[in-house]
């Protein structure tokens, strides 16, 4: 196949510049975003999260302000601003996380996109995508199993002890790379948020993770349960397996040192110390 | 400094730098292919150093290589608790093992007044790289666990990003500062491997594992050797 070069040339530049108009449509790349970026913390025009509803949200602050605090929400909050507090203030001092790949343009992108869908009767984003079933014990353990491994995840999720732990895991208890989850279901004020939460993680370490391995809504529901009956039994976060991993691996290396002194027992002493020292059979019998 | 700069750069200009430098070390000074052991000079403290070491950085190492090239083995492998357990245990003891060997190694070159005579400054670049390298390790598994499983989720992707050269660092740059120390050392003990020591690494005799034993034996009258010289 041979490529008319100026032709396709002519072709990139209309379709690069349709793309900078922000007025347009949203493209399937501003709703791929705000789906794995924003979905998770916030709706619109079905109530708070983790973070606020965002229906009108454009309207309770300017475009300026908005796109800056899009940017960088860390940098906002820091500079005293008193909005940014209260926002802050009413999500429980939950942080907005800086979304990687973000930029002036697909801010602006977005906001439009959530002007247009503010402006619906019902956005298709003002609810969650998981059932409102009630959660029953059969739940609760294969939230369990989730968590630990033992049943793996459709989407090829990794489990969360990896990285998590939450009290009552027994043994050394879960990863220690990120937060003890035993509270999590309380500090996200309950079954909705945390919902929202899992159907796409925003945590900068997990994202680019379950982007390609996203969690089934079955199987966050099982989560849910399990976190909930956590935080409803266990009282406190589960206690640090610091030491006790630590102290395990000193016991491991001594062992393995009494192998190698053992192993080696006759290291430079059968020939080569005599042979220095000049104390060898051979020696002597001259 | 920018993270694209020290995880979506630097290795490349590591892995450069030790190929170019590797071959052309091996073309023009090939007999400096060499551990540069000083084993004659002292071997009582010696044997406390390089063997704990040596077994400790192998295994270790070995297990960074499976996570990298098999990465869904080690999950399915730690899907089950006790599993996890006995790979992230086992995993600590070697890499104190290593910890132990290594402080031997450093202890015994600054007071042993012949070893201390042989080592240079490249020596010393390895040793503190090396102290860097195991020391960031071991507080990564201790206080960043369970290492083994999320290193096959976080970090055989961005290798592989990096191997297909198309760097996506959104993976590792998240990730805690003492993880980067440990990534970014890394790829500096892979830049510098070629202007040190390191280099006997690739060329370790392997077949001494399976050649058929050989004893030396001096059959002549040592002490009369002795008495005339």
């Amino acid at each position: 196949m041979t490529l008319n070069a100026p032709k396709t040339l002519l072709i990139l530049f209309f379709a690069s510049a349709s793309l900078a108009r922000g007025q347009d449509p949203p493209s399937e790349e501003t709703i791929a975003f705000y789906e794995q970026n924003c979905m998770s913390c916030h709706t619109i025009g079905g109530g708070r999260l983790t973070g606020p509803d965002l229906k009108g949200v454009s309207e309770r602050q300017t475009r300026e302000w908005l796109v800056g605090f899009i940017l960088d929400p860390k940098k906002v909050i820091d500079s005293g601003d008193t909005y940014a507090a209260e926002i802050l203030r009413e999500s429980r001092g939950a942080l907005m996380t800086k979304v990687p790949g973000i930029d002036r343009t697909l801010a602006e992108k977005l906001l439009s996109f959530i002007d247009a869908e503010s402006a619906k009767e019902t956005s298709r984003y003002a609810g969650l995508q998981v059932s409102d079933r009630p959660l029953t014990d059969a739940d609760i353990a294969r939230g369990r199993r989730l968590f630990l491994g033992k049943d793996r995840f459709e989407g090829g999720a990794p489990a969360c002890v990896a990285c998590h732990t939450v009290n009552g895991l027994g043994g050394l208890g879960g990863g220690r790379l990120g937060p003890d989850l035993t509270s999590a279901y309380a500090r996200l004020e309950g079954r909705n948020a945390l919902a929202a939460w899992l159907s796409a993680p925003p945590s900068a370490v997990m994202q680019p993770v379950y982007r390609k391995h996203p969690v089934e809504s079955e199987e966050i529901l099982a989560l849910v349960a399990f976190l909930k009956n956590t935080a409803e039994s266990g009282s406190s976060d589960a206690p640090p397996a610091t030491l006790s991993f630590l102290l395990a691996g000193f016991g491991g290396a001594i062992a393995l040192l009494l192998v190698f002194d053992f192993l080696w027992r006759k290291r430079y002493r059968a020939v080569r110390r005599p042979l220095a020292s000049g104390r060898l059979a051979l020696d002597r019998q001259s | 400094m920018n993270d694209f700069v020290l995880l979506g750069v630097l290795p490349y200009i590591a892995v450069v730098v030790f190929l170019l430098v590797t071959i052309q070390r091996y073309r023009m000074k090939g007999f400096s292919y060499s551990s540069l052991s000083s084993q004659f000079l002292e071997n009582q403290h010696h044997f406390w150093g390089s063997v704990p070491f040596h077994y400790g950085i192998l295994v270790v190492l070995l297990g960074h290589v499976i996570g990298f090239l098999m990465p869904t083995a080690i999950l399915s492998w730690n899907a089950e608790p006790v599993r996890l357990l006995i790979l992230e245990v086992t995993g600590i003891a070697f890499a104190i093992l290593t910890l132990v060997g290594l402080v031997n190694i450093v202890l015994r070159r600054m007071t042993n007044r012949l070893a201390r005579r042989v080592t240079t400054w490249s020596d010393l670049a390895v040793y503190a790289l090396l102290l860097v390298q195991v020391i960031s390790g071991i507080a990564i598994a201790v206080f960043e666990g369970w290492g083994s499983s999320w290193f096959a989720t976080s970090l055989t992707p961005w290798l592989w990003s990096l191997i297909k050269l198309s760097p996506d660092v959104s993976y590792v740059a998240p990730l805690p500062g003492i993880v980067k120390v440990h990534i970014v050392n890394a790829f500096l003990l892979i830049g510098f491997f070629p202007f040190t020591r390191l280099v006997h690494v690739l060329v370790v005799p392997n077949p001494y594992l399976w050649r058929k034993t050989q004893v030396v034996i001096w059959n002549w009258d040592r002490s009369r050797l002795r008495k005339t010289t």
